[in-house]
């Protein structure tokens, strides 16, 4: 889109479809994605936008009755394509990922420390004493006082944010080129979220490390991320720099979005909503799928899908309204 | 989400289980009607025939109908089946409902009892009772209903547990209604799922119950025919003549599989899609 | 806003504690250890007047929860008293105590879980105005109708079953039960932190305009911060089981005076670009509710701390004239 380096990570026309007992899903549907080096994107939607299963597509970490197609090229080669040797060498040591729960994601009958080690017996080529060493800085690292303690102990020694926080520890052992975090924060209370989130925009400026942060907190992405993509019903629906998006979002989805979060200094205001539910997934969606949401709509969003466009440097939007909101936004 | 869902449509377990049993019960209810020969009825122009035309499931020693006999004996185990769990599962519903939801020292005092009772394997210590009542069907009732309830008040309890939690029951509470009211009408329906299954399983085990102890001689007394009982007759001719054994055998394994699907259709058909 | 311009407080709780005794395990039983205790809610005083919401922010384990549900008496609390309208609420029994509940209704966080699945939505609301025959038995039905409407459902809803309904729509339900009884405090427990941005809105909304159309008072308990300044006239901030600052909300917002407030403000991401920062509002770790640290429970947070909070538990009262913090420093 814009001018600078090759992005180290493009989706393509990605979409991911769960062959279910009740007929098919279309969770994504053709999403466009693009990281640079050292970049921290935001991939911001409500539950069922298929955001996190985007994430999961990426290192195909999905369910047997997942059907995946479209094109994901990690440096120029394509993952999707790739052997599953080849998968597991990228997965992990270039590419790894965090998880909102880190309980589910920690073995709880290994120590902390053990865990760590696994990771870098797996993905370096240090020696044992190496990796003890190398174990308690990256706990250091992370946040964790008095790391070569706390690498006896065990998960559930640990709260959710030092969890979280050890499972960072974890994904940074192979020193990867991106970190694919998942709602990392969602579980974590507003002062251990805020903690995370500084640590990880810590960690990418530090280390170079480029990110793909998926949440549905819009707050989380204006504080933590350089550029945004929004979805909404397995699509990607707006995509541009952090700033230009929420100060001129070029979708009725994102604007609607951005309207309806409650802003400071308006106590005991109405919110704008959004009327409506979001679409099912289960049945194909003709036009946009926002239309029947929708406060711009025209006729022909019921009928034609618009096309995901430039709307700006680095910004596209796929909204038939664009320009009107663009037109507003330039009145107000 | 306007449309209302077509509400019942019957799982196929269901029908599967259903059809065997109203089979069992057609048997149970009139034999006379299914059955081609008088069971009790002695040939002694026909003995020890294997299966053939005349008589499919073969004849016994005294030249029986096979085929009669283990349709008649479907009044008695039916019969077992249902009075030998019904009991038990009404007792053991109210009372696991009743120390689940209020706990206390009756509930400890129902943790001991189910410690003492699984202790002891349930077969033994029916016979037991049944040796000290005396051999036939009703003390048989009464010695699986002493012991059975346990197993479905265990069951109910820790369903209650886990859903007087639900806000839905804090709900209740704060809306002021009666105590009864939210244990029968808002934790029992929502509890009776595993109860019923079990029920069904329960069902096939007292047949199975019924004929080791109509085998052992403790449960239905001869002549009248009974599954085990059958089977206990022929088992000295079992060389010479295996059908006496083997059809009522196959009799008991249809009513269990007929229990057990009905067990998943019913589990199916109570599923709440939440 | 002080004592003597008020309304009539409509609900008033002094002094509230809640403890839960853990179970012991059997090395404390050999070794005689005392059970453990956790101090869930710790002398809380509040008031609620008509047509007023107050909104009750914290953390996870800050025993928000615990002192909503002690308001209703689902939990019957340690100590402290709550009166409604004047009258000693926890003392209630029988009919009384369910004329109080019917009068303080509450609205669950789980929208899943606070509806009975096997109660068709028109089956749970009639229920409601059976029990306590708010109308009768003829008028049931059209008095439904009438609640759906309240709470913008269509009446069709009535007939279909919750798990034919979103999230959002099953919080309606929830509300809808609860205004069934015509209480006339709602305390509403995370009432929309189980759904999406969009929606959560939606349900804002809907408590607002039931405020303005009722004149219902509403204790509007969250842990999400820009959501509480939206709905609530005045504030009380929650740490480990106390209030540590309550004031009008628009002018705690402006000024926060505990040092604790100041960082759960600062700590909410703004949606507002251009602000990122590497700096975390607030250091460490929440403690555990089973062992508080001694003095004031923020002290190994807290920038300010100095000896004496390491020492001495900081009094909830009005310092200077403005709110009530409870700081030695503020």
């Amino acid at each position: 889109m814009s001018g600078g380096p090759d992005p180290i990570l493009a989706v393509e026309r990605l979409a991911v479809t769960f062959d279910t007992p009740r007929g098919s899903v279309r969770a994504v549907d053709g999403v466009d994605l693009s990281v640079r080096e050292g970049e921290i994107l935001g991939l911001v939607g409500e539950s069922g936008s298929g955001k996190s299963v985007t994430l999961r597509g990426i290192v195909r970490l999905l369910r047997a009755n997942a059907a995946v197609a479209g094109r994901v090229l990690w440096k120029g080669a394509d993952l999707l394509a790739a052997s599953p040797e080849r998968l597991q060498a990228v997965r992990g040591r270039e590419i790894a990922m965090i998880f909102q729960e880190p309980m589910t994601a920690l073995n709880p009958v290994l120590s902390i420390g053990t865990q760590i080690e696994e990771s870098l017996v797996a993905h370096t080529t240090l020696d044992d004493a190496g990796r003890k060493r190398r174990a308690a800085e990256l706990l250091d690292l992370v946040g964790i006082a008095s790391a070569k303690v706390r690498l006896a102990a065990y998960p559930h020694e640990f709260s959710g944010g030092m969890r979280q926080r050890a499972m960072i520890a974890i994904a940074l052992a192979a020193q990867p080129r991106l970190l694919l975090a998942d709602e990392p924060t969602t579980a974590l209370d507003v002062t251990i979220q805020d903690q995370i989130l500084k640590l990880l925009l810590g960690l990418c400026q530090d280390l170079g490390m480029a990110m793909i942060l998926v949440t549905h907190d819009l707050g989380v992405v204006a504080e933590t991320c350089d550029r945004v993509s929004v979805m909404y019903a397995g699509r990607v629906v707006e995509s541009g720099p952090v700033e230009a998006l929420f100060r001129h979002p070029r979708h009725a989805y994102t604007h609607a979005l951005l309207r309806s979060m409650p802003h400071g200094g308006a106590a005991r205001q109405p919110l704008v909503p959004i009327p409506g539910q979001p679409p099912r997934l289960d049945r194909p969606v003709e036009g946009c799928p926002f239309a029947p949401r929708c406060q711009l709509v025209e006729d022909r969003c019921r009928t034609v899908a618009p096309p995901f466009e430039p709307v700006g440097p680095a910004h596209a939007a796929a909204c038939w309204a664009s320009d009107r909101l663009a037109m507003a936004e330039g009145t107000a | 989400m306007t449309a209302r869902m077509p509400r019942l449509r019957l799982p196929g377990s269901l029908v599967a289980g259903g059809a065997i049993l109203a089979l069992m019960l057609v048997c149970a209810l009139a034999p006379g009607l299914v059955a081609p020969y008088d069971p009790i009825a002695f040939d002694y122009t026909a003995l020890l025939q294997p299966p053939s035309g005349a008589h499919p499931f073969g004849t016994d020693q005294f030249g029986r109908d096979i085929l009669s006999r283990t349709i008649a004996a479907a009044t008695i185990d039916i019969q077992i089946a249902v009075f030998a769990t019904v009991g038990p599962l009404v007792v053991g519903t109210v009372i696991g409902l009743l120390v689940g939801y209020y706990g206390g020292i009756a509930d400890m005092v129902f943790g001991r009892l189910v410690d003492l009772v699984v202790t002891f394997p349930f077969l033994v210590l029916v016979i037991a009772i049944v040796a000290v009542l005396g051999p036939g069907l009703v003390n048989m009732y009464i010695a699986v209903g002493v012991v059975g309830w346990v197993f479905y008040a265990r069951l109910m309890r820790g369903e209650v547990l886990v859903l007087r939690n639900h806000d839905y029951v804090s709900a209740g509470k704060v809306l002021g209604y009666g105590e009864a009211r939210i244990l029968f009408r808002h934790i029992l329906p929502n509890a009776a799922r595993p109860i019923l299954v079990y029920w069904m399983t329960d069902m096939a085990l007292a047949i199975l119950l019924g004929s080791s102890l109509g085998y052992l001689g403790l449960g239905a007394q001869p002549p009248a025919a009974e599954w085990g009982v059958l089977i206990a007759d022929g088992k000295n001719f079992f060389s010479q003549a295996w059908w006496i054994t083997v059809f009522p055998g196959i009799a008991i394994i249809l009513a269990g599989i007929g229990f057990s699907l009905a067990g998943d259709g019913v589990a199916d058909l109570l599923d709440v899609k939440r | 806003m002080s004592a003597a311009h008020r309304p009539a407080e409509l609900l008033e709780v002094q002094g509230l504690s809640k403890r839960f005794a853990l179970q012991r395990s059997l090395g404390d039983v050999v070794l005689r250890r005392e059970a453990r205790v956790v101090r869930a809610v710790e002398e809380v005083s509040l008031q609620v007047a008509r047509g007023e919401t107050l909104g009750i922010v914290g953390e996870s384990g800050c025993g928000k929860s615990t002192l909503a549900r002690c308001l209703v008496r689902l939990y019957e609390p340690d100590a402290g008293t709550v009166r409604f309208e004047g009258q000693d609420a926890l003392a209630l029994q029988g009919d009384a105590r369910r004329a109080f509940n019917r009068r303080v209704q509450m609205v669950f966080q789980d929208p899943y879980g606070s509806l009975n699945p096997r109660l068709r939505v028109g089956e749970a609301l009639a229920e409601a105005l059976r029990v306590h025959r708010i109308v009768p038995d003829g008028d049931v039905g059209a008095r439904v109708d009438a609640l759906l409407d309240l709470v913008h459902l269509p009446r069709d809803a009535a007939g279909r079953y919750p798990h034919e309904f979103s999230g959002g729509q099953r919080q309606r339900i929830g509300i809808a039960r609860a205004l069934a009884v015509e209480p006339s405090v709602i305390i509403a427990d995370e009432p929309v932190s189980a759904l999406d941005v969009s929606v959560q809105a939606q349900i804002v909304n809907l408590f607002l305009e039931l405020q303005e159309r009722l004149g219902l008072a509403l204790v509007f308990i969250t842990h999400d911060l820009r959501l509480v300044r939206h709905v609530s006239h005045r504030l009380a901030v929650m740490y480990l089981g106390r209030i540590v600052e309550t004031g009008p909300t628009e002018r705690v917002f402006a000024a926060p005076r505990h040092p604790y407030t100041q960082a759960l403000v600062a700590a909410v991401p703004a949606v507002e670009p251009g602000r990122r920062s590497r700096q975390a509002a607030v250091r460490g770790e929440l403690p555990s509710p089973l062992s508080p640290p001694p003095g004031c429970p923020f002290h190994p947070r807290c920038p300010l701390a100095q000896d004496v909070c390491r020492r001495d538990l900081p009094a909830l009262r009005e310092r200077s004239g403005d709110w009530p913090v409870a700081c030695h420093f503020a």
